[in-house]
């Protein structure tokens, strides 16, 4: 748990404060917050459909007094990726970056198999 | 001497407008990128109609661009002086408002920050541009020169909103007011102020330098013989 926590940081807060550093004020867009901290929201990690392990996030953000929650939830998987969720869909994190990439099929979604292999 | 200081805010402004479009437009560049979205097109992400949204977008930012410094340059006494370059530039800035600015900004309005109240204020920002454009034109054709003014201001007041409300922005949630309604404020202020303001000041300037039996029809014969020398 803790090392999803540090992957998340490493592969989307830090880059992503990186990133609004250095994009322009005089934009419609709202203005970066004064600070984030990253969540895990499971302590035990869910296996998708492919059969990898993850571990579901969130990221709150505070921009003044008070902390919003979750404005970026996603899931790190045990062997390093981490995905954001968009709209219906979750995308590799480079995806807070501006980059458009495309979304994973079936990603971040806790496989129906696995449910019932822990029920039994 | 005289002449500066009360030509001063009149530059000032012109030179506000100038410079906050040229900020705008290098901002918006990145909005232009399909594999780099700016933090604008990803705070709005996912929207419905993804395709239309981002083609008014890009319409918006172009014409956006050509349409508010050209709208400034058009009431520069310099531009004004030269007749035959105000009067193609006008043509031209007035196709692009009506035909590509206005409505690619009222799609671009249904996906509004703040909801309903976002979109009501630029659809009404949007509608008085457009409104006052058509007017300004035909009091362009009918050499209303006092009405075409009017109009213009009007129309140039409201394009200002962009440099305003972003200010206003930044100055609100620089103070810690939320997201939201920060931005309906600072998009309401600018739009209701600006209208009033050019109000007072076409009243102002009427009452103060037309006489008063010329106010309402053709009140400066020269420019009018002008801008009919200079072809229709």
């Amino acid at each position: 748990m803790k090392a999803a926590e540090a992957r998340v940081t490493e592969a989307v807060v830090k880059p992503l404060t990186t990133f609004e550093e250095n994009r322009s004020r005089f934009s419609r867009a709202r203005l970066p917050p004064k600070e984030r901290r990253v969540r895990v929201t499971q302590g035990t990690p869910s296996i998708d459909a492919s059969g990898r392990a993850f571990f579901p996030f969130a990221i709150d953000a505070k921009w003044g007094a008070g902390w919003q929650a979750n404005t970026v939830v996603g899931c790190a998987y045990v062997d390093g990726a981490v995905l954001v969720k968009r709209g219906d869909d979750h995308r590799p994190a480079e995806s807070l970056l501006g980059k458009n990439v495309k979304p994973v099929a079936g990603a971040c979604v806790e496989s129906k198999d696995s449910l019932a292999a822990v029920v039994k | 001497m005289r002449r500066l200081v009360s030509d001063l805010p009149r530059l000032a402004f012109i030179a506000a407008m100038l410079a906050g479009s040229a900020l705008i437009t290098a901002t918006s560049l990145a909005s232009l990128d399909d594999e780099n979205l700016s933090a604008f097109v990803m705070e709005k992400l996912p929207v419905r109609f993804e395709a239309a949204w981002f083609l008014a977008l890009k319409v918006h930012l172009v014409a956006a661009a050509f349409s508010l410094p050209a709208c400034v340059l058009l009431l520069t006494k310099a531009l004004q002086r030269r007749l035959t370059v105000h009067r193609w530039l006008g043509r031209v800035t007035g196709g692009v408002v009506l035909l590509a600015l206005v409505p690619s900004g009222a799609v671009l309005s249904l996906e509004a920050t703040g909801g309903l109240p976002s979109t009501l204020g630029f659809l009404v920002s949007g509608g008085l541009i457009a409104f006052f454009m058509t007017r300004g034109i035909l009091a362009a054709r009918r050499h209303h020169v006092q009405a075409h003014r009017r109009a213009t201001w009007h129309v140039l007041a409201q394009m200002s909103v962009a440099v305003s409300s972003r200010v206003l922005l930044i100055a609100f949630e620089a103070a810690g007011l939320e997201h939201e309604p920060a931005y309906i404020a600072a998009l309401w202020g600018p739009v209701v102020c600006s209208a009033l303001a050019v109000e007072v000041l076409s009243r102002w300037t009427l009452t103060e330098r037309t006489p008063r039996e010329v106010r309402p029809a053709v009140t400066r014969p020269a420019l009018a013989v002008a801008f009919a020398r200079a072809g229709r």
